[in-house]
């Protein structure tokens, strides 16, 4: 049993650095794990699972704004980009971050390719790190199921 | 005291601090709430901006502070935060994944006490407190200037804690330990209330000797001070002091007869501000005139002296002053016999005089009634006092509130509270001019005189009223109602909204800490600076409230007690503040 745990721990523990190396995870990610007490064990899933709801919601809005016939209204995109940001920021999405960033660019300069373009990348990246995130929930339940504690990761 | 209390309190206060946190993102939302329950604040929540102005407007003070987005889809995040500026007085914090100084700009012009980017980290939010603390203390800071100044109501009650309280503990040490104490309204403008010294007639004794012995024109306000050796007496209160007698002196010089009897007592309730109400020659047949009004009127809290029972003898106010003035006060008395008159002239009024309660007092009634019958044709209809002798029934209404935030809380006992004595005074005056034709030679007692203490202000409605004692006048009852202590009356008073700056929070912190009542009074007092309550009064009251019972022994007994209370409420200004603290802390 221990040497499963051990190993398991071991195995989280390396996945989890590689999402912060790759870029997946930033800092704030790290700070929403210490929300994460006895009171609240699942803090970070529930928070998490907001995040990939507003995602859905929010490159839905973008797709619609987008796929308009006449003329698009950029702000309307850049208010949802606007939103999405802030709310991978804080949870430490960094990558879908830094596509916002992009993305709002495109939006005030209202280059529809380049918002199209931003839109599909965006909508990669979200789920890409939806699928990650969930592999590491999934190590961090096998850890607990085996009687180990999941091992602090900060990058 | 206030800084120990403020210590104490922000010791806890960060704890506990209710926030309201508005934002349409949930993820954002939750972990705003996730991050404010890690900084230990009481955390409420809502995705809609809408929502969140019917959470602060069903009661203003369950919240300290509010932390709102700025882009939201049904209102504008500046828009909320200009409407809880306006309506609330809360300290906004804005928070945004904007990052651009125009965002950040526009908070400020909207009125945001920060302006915090997303993500949040949890360092920031540790911080926040600082602006329900800095929103108060300003409140506090503005509305001392105000009270300072004109006794008028002040604006932000909330922060008036700190610095009222300080105040109001000097104050209250003050009528603890001795009765002398003076109230100088427009001694000097200092942001903070400094503790009314009352000229007893025993102090007055003290300072005439002294004048005298330096000699007239060499006295010197420190000289002064320093031959009267009274403790707590400030120079600035021999200063103002004097100033009024130079001008008392220049007054009656021209008038003999007016001087008579009265000068000393006279003198004493003019510079206790009276003013213009001055003489009034005291009729022996005029036993009616209770005079207490007018005595009850200008007089401070005079020294409890069972006087209180002659409340009917002539001269009321006059009599009680020359009571101990008599022999020495010989610059003044020019008729030293005539003073034996006033021996029995009853402290009650002095006493009380600041509340007026004193006057509402149940005896009161009875003699303005007396008063009005024999004396008064003069008396002014339209003053309130009119309305006295009916004065226990139903006072608020008949008087003249110029100050809205008067006590007339529909509180009969209340009300009259800071008008009674101010009532008496013009009745008194009245009567007197009508029965002495010299009266003549004094101002016309409604004078404006925002310098006394008893201003007439109140019949002018002049914003300036100023119970002796009373900065404002609001009603004391607020803090009555929470501290159940010290005031007889408290459930009588109704309390004032606005008694309650901070809210909840503070509030609890005070309940905890009253045994004090006057601090607590005072607190509310001061809080509810922007109504222009009576600090004084309030101690007035509750010395006022026991009178009511009855006879004119009660009311010194309540004096007294009040006296003591007052004692015990010393602390109180640093309930005062405490009170504020609690406020927030809560």
């Amino acid at each position: 049993m221990d040497a499963l745990v051990a190993q398991l721990q071991m195995q989280y523990r390396n996945y989890t650095a590689s999402l912060y190396q790759q870029g997946f995870l930033d800092d704030q990610f790290t700070e929403l794990k210490k929300l994460q007490d006895d009171a609240s064990p699942d803090f970070v899933a529930e928070v998490l699972s907001l995040f990939f709801e507003d995602c859905v919601k929010l490159i839905g809005n973008m797709a619609r704004a987008l796929d308009q016939t006449g003329t698009v209204d950029f702000s309307q995109v850049g208010a949802s980009v606007h939103q999405l940001k802030g709310s991978s920021s804080s949870v430490g999405a960094k990558r879908v971050k830094g596509l916002c960033v992009t993305f709002k660019e495109y939006c005030e300069a209202n280059n529809y390719e380049g918002c199209v373009r931003c839109l599909q990348q965006i909508d990669i990246e979200y789920k890409a790190l939806k699928t990650k995130l969930q592999d590491m929930f999934n190590l961090e339940k096998q850890i607990v199921q085996a009687g180990g504690k999941v091992p602090q990761v900060d990058n | 005291m206030t800084v120990e209390q403020d210590c104490v309190a922000l010791d806890q206060f960060p704890v506990g601090m209710r926030v309201l946190a508005v934002d349409d993102d949930q993820t954002c939302l939750r972990i705003l709430e996730s991050l404010l329950h890690r900084c230990q604040y009481h955390v409420t929540t809502t995705n809609q901006a809408q929502k969140a102005l019917e959470l602060l407007r069903e009661n203003k003070n369950k919240f300290d502070l509010v932390i709102s987005d700025v882009d939201m889809p049904d209102m504008d995040g500046f828009k909320l935060l200009e409407l809880v500026g306006l309506e609330m007085d809360l300290p906004v914090i804005m928070l945004s994944a904007h990052s651009d100084p125009k965002y950040v700009m526009k908070g400020v012009t909207h009125g945001a006490c920060d302006y915090l980017l997303k993500p949040v980290r949890i360092e920031e939010l540790k911080n926040i407190w600082q602006h329900v603390v800095r929103s108060r203390f300003d409140k506090n800071r503005g509305s001392n200037n105000g009270d300072k100044k004109d006794g008028s109501g002040n604006e932000g009650v909330a922060n008036s804690d700190q610095n009222n309280g300080r105040a109001n503990r000097k104050r209250k040490d003050q009528y603890n330990e001795d009765e002398d104490e003076e109230r100088d309204d427009n001694d000097d403008p200092s942001s903070q209330k400094k503790p009314r010294v009352v000229w007893t007639v025993e102090l007055h004794k003290k300072f005439v000797a002294a004048v005298n012995q330096l000699g007239f024109e060499k006295a010197m306000p420190k000289k002064i001070l320093d031959l009267m050796n009274v403790e707590k007496l400030t120079r600035e209160n021999v200063a103002s002091h004097l100033q009024k007698f130079r001008l008392y002196l220049k007054r009656i010089s021209g008038n003999q007869q007016a001087i008579m009897a009265n000068s000393d007592l006279h003198f004493l309730q003019m510079s206790n501000g009276l003013d213009g109400f001055h003489h009034r020659p005291i009729p022996a047949g005029s036993g009616q005139f209770h005079g207490g009004a007018a005595a009850a009127a200008g007089m401070r809290p005079f020294p409890p002296n069972g006087i209180l029972g002659r409340l009917n003898t002539p001269s009321g106010i006059g009599g009680v002053r020359s009571l101990s003035s008599s022999p020495s006060s010989g610059m003044f008395l020019q008729n030293p016999t005539d003073l034996g008159k006033f021996h029995h002239v009853s402290s009650l009024p002095l006493n009380h005089i600041d509340g007026g309660n004193i006057l509402q007092g149940l005896p009161m009634p009875l003699e303005f009634d007396q008063l009005q019958t024999n004396n008064n044709k003069s008396i002014i209809p339209g003053n309130s006092m009119a309305a006295f002798p009916s004065f226990p029934s139903t006072q608020q209404s008949s008087l003249p509130n110029n100050n809205s935030h008067l006590v007339l809380q529909g509180h009969p006992q209340a009300s009259p509270s800071a008008f009674p004595g101010h009532q008496i005074n013009k009745r008194l005056e009245h009567w007197s001019n009508a029965v002495s034709s010299s009266s003549s030679t004094l101002p016309p007692p409604p004078a404006q005189n925002s310098n006394s203490i008893m201003s007439h202000q109140f019949d002018d409605g002049s914003s300036s009223y100023s119970i002796p004692f009373c900065d404002s006048t609001i009603p004391l009852a607020p803090a009555m109602d929470t501290n159940p202590r010290a005031f007889y009356r408290t459930t009588d008073l109704d309390s004032n909204a606005n008694v309650q700056p901070g809210g909840v929070y503070y509030d609890s912190l005070q309940m905890r800490q009253s045994g004090n009542y006057g601090p607590t009074t005072d607190a509310l007092l001061s809080s509810n600076a922007k109504e222009g309550f009576i600090v004084g009064q309030q101690k007035l009251q509750s010395g006022f409230m026991g009178a009511e019972a009855g006879s004119l022994d009660d009311i010194v007994n309540s004096t007294m007690k009040q006296e003591q209370s007052q004692g015990d409420l010393s602390e109180g200004d640093l309930g005062y503040g405490g009170f504020s603290s609690l406020r927030t802390c809560l």
